[in-house]
């Protein structure tokens, strides 16, 4: 039942990207297509599949060089397409954090639940944090960076159109509606017209300086989805950098709804941590 | 040579008395053409600047800047009400004017730290909670009760963030390098008076009194070197009644001043606060001219014949003019030798400016001197005898000194040996903050957030664990806990933060609030996993600022209630000893931090200074052997810049003041004032023993007419010098006193001891004249 559906999803979905290809310039007009574009963009950057499995590798550095790689293995679930998700988290490397993990309930409209556990004191906790500012594990990525950020939550406008690395795409400008609901006071995406990839994202502070930039430095298709395996987030204020590889990504492999449960943070499955 | 160089000297005389007008032309229209120069000007108001960026403490405090994400110009806002800040109106002031200096530009908006932008993660049943310290105001009294508890009881926040009796609360605003402090601190205090209500503000911080003092400088300089040179004006005028003479003095000075400043501001250089120092040096040096007015008054007296009168005048004075000047300038001149880029600048432009003043004697003086109306120097000159009574006076005190030799020699010696017990006493020490006046706002901000907060100058103790994980292990952090607990007892710490104070909180928050886990745990995983747990609720700063990204490094943060540079070398010293006491295996441990730089520029800038002050006395007696072509001759010369120097030195040491930056700057002064006075001296009377081969009659001659001119070239200066006792910054109140004392002391020891010696060792210095 639940395949049908996403099925019949997936075959929607695609007729959509076909049609809205056709007519791009024309929605590309109003602020309404705009907005458009960026909850299609957010489909194809965060909703791929129903769900994926990969291994992150994260390599944090600092201006000075210092750096700290984080290994971990992560999985995601979509309860609904552009809607609620679920992400499984395991550390793998360094040594002292393996075995850590994070399970992380997300909602478009509000704050995320989130759920740690520390292996080293055998404790579940359950963490309230804000989305917008929180870092993402530590990381130049916030949790919006990696799960998304409602589209609904910001007024779009097409700035223009212009050619990206070789490819055609739109420069999109978001302004939060609510000042107070992001760390940022605008950013500025520029969006493939052909599969909806992000390829680069631009955010600037509430003083209107350019803080971080985005940029997808390797998408490659996987099972027919464009997937982002190298990414890169640089704070340019601070001088830091995160650089995320995705490797062995796969989409839809049927992950159970348990694996995405305060039971499996002490005892992840083990077929999961293979 | 020699006879060549004092040929073409004796012509340049004639030629500027013969054609003054194109000589005085020729002059104003090279000043003009050097005063174009300053709208090029480049000023660096920032002390910091003494050190080059490339100097070891600057390289090394970037890059721990680097590792933790530091900023080295951090501005301190406190905010202060008596009745505590623990209400909702209270609260919500400072949430407002965090929302409003988050908007500033020039500050560094991501990492101010106040009550709504630092995190803190408490527990709650079995949610731990990340959010800010002061996330949303409470109204109720139960609430805004709790809230005062968990922010007090935060060791991580109380004494940095808000004062352990809640009265007091701290922003902590970066801003970007090179932003003025000064600048953004008065941005600030225009959002704080938009708030009316009981909270007092106040605003502290090394960028703060940095900019503060160094746009001061330059606007005290601007009042009062012009002020000094009126009151000088005035003087001179009632000294000589001829606004000539008035002209011709102040003419040179401004003069030297254009030259230089303009030679160099041409060339670039930018001007520094030091160098914004050297107009009162050149007005000083210019008293050449006093003497040369002084003589020429005597020799119109006697020849009644202008263009005669200013030959005669210039010969007898030329030598000991040539002589001074060379000396004064070899003197600062040799300042450039020293490492510090600010120093050689100053030395080098005092240097260039006393050689205009050289050339000025033998051009300009004459060229004026040649344009004055005879009858005026006839009415000035007979209508009263201005020196007769003080040429009397020195006559008696010539008799005086040369009568009494053995006493005033004794007496002087006396006086050194006493002083220098006090330079025994002597502390070298800078303290910024010090610069201002007890009574003004930077000392009283100062003051106040010190009192009631943790300190507000930053030293930074940097563990190197030289591997990676290196800081993660129990043991190190245990030893870091230790360390803390040891400085915290230390005078001038106020408070101490390390990544160790991180995880015991985090222990304590994950044991339910427990105070009985306020401690580090005993595993390298729970470490690891603690770490990575607060940055994943908080944000990633707050960590990053105690320990680097392969936690091989760690930053102990320590605040200190003094800017003493000495303060900070003793704790310093006594962390050494604690260290080596308790070894930390493996890790090694070194200061960074604005105290440290304050501490390292003391010991380099200053000593630099005093040692290439040193050495420049050394290359003056050489100077004055040889131009004396007499060893004793060139002691004695020497010996009123000595005994000036010992004199003040002493009464610093008695008097307690520490022995500063401008302390040592202004010593350089004596160079040019007491060998001044010291060469007119020796010269001549070595002139006139040799015309009359009479030891007491050249000597109170000496006394009586050179002597003249040096009393009133140091009631001149002591006179002009005096409205600096009122400046708003120490430095210039240091430079009014200063002034006068090496006035008057030089000009003491040069009248009366010098006497005194000649006549006790007549067979040294008298032979070979």
């Amino acid at each position: 039942m639940a395949k049908k559906r996403a099925v019949w999803l997936m075959t929607g979905f695609s007729l959509f990207l076909l049609l809205s290809g056709l007519f791009s310039r024309a929605f590309a007009e109003t602020p309404g297509g705009a907005e458009e574009m960026m909850r299609r963009s957010a489909l194809v950057q965060f909703y791929a599949g129903n769900d994926m499995k990969t291994k992150v590798t994260m390599r944090l550095r600092s201006k000075e060089g210092g750096e700290r790689v984080r290994e971990l293995l992560m999985a995601r679930r979509n309860v609904k397409a552009g809607g609620d998700q679920k992400y499984f988290i395991l550390f793998l490397q360094p040594a002292d954090v393996r075995d850590m993990t994070f399970l992380v309930w997300k909602y478009p409209q509000r704050d995320s639940d989130r759920w740690l556990y520390l292996p080293a004191i055998k404790l579940v906790k359950r963490i309230a944090a804000n989305d917008k500012r929180s870092s993402f594990v530590g990381s130049d990525f916030s949790y919006e960076d990696v799960s998304g950020r409602a589209v609904e939550e910001d007024n779009h406008a097409l700035l223009r159109e212009e050619k990206y690395a070789g490819k055609e795409v739109y420069v999109v400008k978001s302004v939060p509606k609510d000042e107070k609901s992001a760390d940022f006071g605008y950013k500025v995406s520029w969006v493939d017209k052909g599969n909806f990839v992000l390829w680069k994202e631009e955010y600037y502070d509430k003083r209107g300086s350019l803080s971080r930039v985005f940029t997808a430095d390797e998408v490659k298709p996987i099972q027919g989805f464009p997937t982002t395996v190298k990414r890169m987030m640089k704070n340019v204020q601070t001088g830091h950098w995160t650089e995320a590889t995705f490797g062995e990504v796969k989409y839809d492999l049927g992950l159970a709804d348990s694996l995405f449960s305060e039971r499996s943070l002490k005892n992840p499955p083990k077929a999961f941590a293979r | 040579m020699l006879k060549r160089l004092v040929q073409y000297r004796r012509r340049l005389v004639e030629f500027s008395a013969t054609h003054p007008r194109f000589v005085v032309g020729l002059t104003l229209l090279l000043t003009v053409a050097f005063g174009l120069q300053f709208p090029k000007i480049r000023i660096d108001t920032d002390p910091k600047n003494m050190l080059p960026e490339t100097s070891q403490v600057r390289r090394y405090n970037d890059q721990v800047e680097g590792w933790f994400g530091l900023h080295p110009d951090v501005i301190v806002v406190g905010i202060r009400n008596e009745g505590g800040i623990f209400n909702p109106e209270s609260l919500r002031r400072i949430e407002r004017i965090t929302d409003e200096v988050l908007k500033l530009p020039g500050i560094v908006a991501r990492d101010v730290i106040s009550l709504p932008t630092v995190d803190d993660v408490t527990v709650d049943g079995d949610t731990l909670r990340a959010q800010p310290l002061l996330a949303r105001v409470p109204e109720r009294a139960e609430d805004i009760d709790a809230l005062r508890k968990r922010i007090t009881g935060n060791p991580l926040v109380v004494n940095r963030l808000v004062s352990a009796d809640g009265k007091v609360s701290a922003l902590y605003v970066p801003i970007e390098k090179g932003a003025n402090g000064k600048a953004i601190a008065d941005r600030i205090k225009k959002i704080t008076a938009a708030e009316k209500g009981p909270e007092q503000f106040f605003f502290a911080g090394d960028p703060v009194a940095r900019d503060t003092f160094g746009i001061e400088m330059f606007r005290q300089m601007a009042w009062f070197s012009p002020l000094a040179g009126m009151v000088m004006m005035v003087a001179l005028y009632f000294m000589f009644r001829s606004a000539t003479l008035v002209v011709a003095n102040m003419g040179v000075a401004m003069i030297s001043i254009i030259w230089a400043m303009g030679f160099f501001i041409g060339l670039g250089v930018p001007i520094h606060i030091m160098a914004s120092m050297s107009p009162v040096f050149l007005m000083a040096i210019s008293t050449d001219t006093v003497h040369i007015f002084n003589e020429f008054h005597f020799r119109y007296k006697d020849v009644r014949e202008k263009r005669e009168a200013i030959l005669q005048t210039m010969e007898a004075t030329a030598t000991p003019i040539t002589y001074s000047d060379l000396t004064t300038a070899a003197g600062f001149a040799s300042l450039a030798v020293g490492p510090i880029v600010p120093v050689k600048i100053f030395g080098l432009l005092v240097a260039v400016g006393t050689l205009v003043i050289l050339l000025m004697s033998f051009t300009l003086v004459p060229a004026l001197m040649a344009l004055m109306k005879e009858e005026r120097i006839e009415r000035v000159n007979l209508k009263k005898d201005p020196g007769g009574v003080v040429s009397r006076l020195l006559y008696d005190v010539g008799r005086f000194a040369t009568g009494r030799r053995t006493a005033v020699v004794l007496a002087g010696a006396l006086l050194i040996g006493v002083s220098a017990v006090g330079i025994a006493w002597i502390r070298v020490n800078n303290n910024m903050i010090h610069w201002f006046k007890a009574g003004s706002e930077v000392r009283k901000a100062d003051r106040v957030l010190n009192e009631s907060l943790g300190g507000t100058a930053t030293l930074y103790l940097v563990a190197d664990a030289k591997e990676e994980g290196g800081i993660a292990d129990p043991k190190v952090l245990r030893s870091l806990e230790g360390l803390q607990k040891e400085i915290e007892k230390r005078y001038p710490v106020g408070k101490t933060v390390s990544v160790a104070d991180y995880v015991k909180r985090v222990n304590r928050v994950l044991h339910d609030d427990d105070p009985a886990h306020e401690t580090v745990p005993d595993s390298r995983e729970t470490i690891g996993q603690y770490l990575l747990l607060f940055n994943m609720a908080a944000k990633p700063r707050d960590l990053n600022n105690v320990i680097d990204y392969p936690y091989r490094k760690a930053n102990v943060v320590v605040q200190l209630q003094s800017w003493d540079a000495v303060d900070t070398k003793a704790l310093l010293e006594q962390i050494r000893g604690d260290l080596r006491a308790n070894p930390i295996p493996g890790v090694e441990i070194r200061p960074a931090g604005i105290a440290y730089f304050n501490m390292v520029w003391n010991d380099e800038v200053l000593w630099g200074m005093l040692s290439g002050f040193l050495a420049s006395c050394v290359l003056v007696l050489f100077l004055l052997v040889l131009a004396y072509r007499s060893f004793w001759w060139g002691i004695a010369s020497f010996l009123p810049l000595f005994f000036t120097i010992v004199l003040i030195y002493g009464v610093v040491g008695f008097v307690g003041k520490d022995l500063d930056m401008p302390i040592s700057v202004l010593s350089t002064l004596s160079l040019g004032l007491a060998v001044d006075f010291a060469i007119h001296f020796a010269s001549r009377f070595r002139q006139r023993y040799g015309e009359t081969k009479d030891v007491q009659e050249a000597l109170l001659w000496t006394v009586a007419r050179p002597g003249k001119g040096i009393l009133r070239n140091a009631v001149l200066f002591a006179s002009g010098f005096a409205a600096m006792i009122f400046a708003a910054l120490t430095p210039y109140v240091t430079v009014g006193i200063f002034m006068m004392a090496i006035m008057l002391l030089s000009a003491a020891a040069t009248i009366l001891l010098l006497p005194a010696l000649v006549v006790l060792f007549p067979r040294l210095l008298t032979k070979g004249t």
